[in-house]
């Protein structure tokens, strides 16, 4: 999604207002929990926050000119890999083998045999459209974040086609846009 | 409140920007050798034994070799630019493109793109262009990041001629204009 990204296609960015502020903070919260005591110095009540729309109904969260989070239309958010690095477990992790890092660092969406091979972990509480980090084995750190296509249960059970679509990678446009002016 | 949980420091590569674990499958994972060896020897075993022993040599070979390159053809610029891997993108062509858009059905803006390529100072040509012809002219950012001169009116009729005097090292030939969506050669 972020393959050819930069700042040229944020389209226009806007201070938001309180209430949508708000809003935002509090669906974050909702969905990463484990996020909420850092909440107030990710996204202090002070420091205006802004939404910068990109095309393909895109919005980034972004604050201090750092995008922090990204949703799709009004789909959920998630944390660009950045901030996913800081604090990596507030996000169900799904890790593939090795084989398929080098595709999924170019981009690919991630597919089920990738995810159930030796190399690969699945976490069974991982339902359909949720947002998850994406590790890779022998690896620490997050290499991407994805929109599961199907629950975990049905990605061993079919272990065929695309489990996880590809969100945002390292080294695709958003993960190169560490400051956005 | 539940504690709060620390940020991660999470190593990136000074080279590639990736965290240091995935330099390895970055695009340039050769350029960023001699910064893990440095900074995070341990995520690379491999690499450390390698550079003690006879890779050292070869890098240095190689070093030299890309040196000599870039000395015998620094002449013909494009073509270094275009041979490591062949990924990078080869130069841009040196050209100027002079486009007439319409507005308000009988006045027109000329822009003309790509003077810059020529070494060209865009604010001061732009000052050129509007003493020359008499009209507003200004430097504007146009699609894609470039930089392009909007000149008001239509003076696509002597531009070519006022470019080519003006700025020397400026050939009639790679002057083109737009037509109906397509390059034309000016002369």
């Amino acid at each position: 999604m972020f393959k050819k990204f930069t700042t040229e296609e944020v389209s226009g960015q806007n201070q938001v207002k309180a209430s949508v502020q708000r809003r935002i903070r509090q669906s974050i919260a909702e969905e990463y929990p484990a996020l909420e005591p850092v909440l107030e110095d990710l996204l202090p009540k002070k420091s205006p926050l802004i939404v910068a729309k990109c095309p393909n109904h895109l919005n980034l969260v972004v604050v201090n000119n750092v995008p922090l989070f990204f949703n799709i239309r009004d789909g959920p958010y998630m944390p660009t890999l950045r901030l996913l690095h800081q604090y990596p477990n507030i996000m169900k992790k799904l890790q593939v083998d090795r084989g398929a890092i080098k595709f999924v660092l170019s981009g690919a969406n991630i597919m089920c045999p990738g995810l159930t091979s030796p190399g690969g972990a699945l976490d069974d509480e991982v339902g359909a459209e949720t947002p998850v980090a994406i590790m890779a084995e022998g690896k620490q750190h997050a290499l991407a974040i994805g929109f599961t296509k199907m629950s975990a249960k049905d990605i061993r059970a079919m272990n065929k086609g695309i489990g996880v679509d590809n969100m945002h990678y390292l080294n695709d446009g958003l993960w190169k846009m560490e400051r956005l002016d | 409140m539940a504690e709060k949980p620390q940020p991660v420091e999470v190593l990136y590569c000074g080279v590639c920007g990736l965290p240091a674990e995935y330099c390895e499958f970055g695009s340039e994972f050769e350029k960023c050798k001699p910064w893990l060896i440095q900074n995070a020897p341990d995520l690379y075993p491999d690499l450390l034994k390698d550079a003690n022993g006879k890779d050292a040599d070869k890098v240095s070979d190689q070093l030299q070799s890309t040196s000599i390159s870039e000395g015998s053809s620094t002449s013909k610029q494009e073509e270094v630019k275009r041979l490591p891997g062949g990924k990078i993108k080869k130069k841009e062509r040196q050209e100027i493109v002079i486009e007439k858009v319409t507005r308000n059905r009988r006045k027109s803006i000329t822009t003309i793109k790509g003077l810059d390529l020529f070494g060209v100072k865009l604010s001061d040509a732009s000052k050129k262009l509007g003493k020359k012809f008499a009209t507003g002219a200004s430097v504007v950012k146009g699609p894609t990041e470039k930089e392009q001169i909007d000149v008001q009116g239509d003076i696509s009729y002597d531009i070519v001629d006022f470019i080519t005097e003006t700025w020397r090292d400026v050939p009639a030939s790679a002057v083109f204009f737009i037509e109906d969506g397509k390059k034309v050669p000016a002369v």
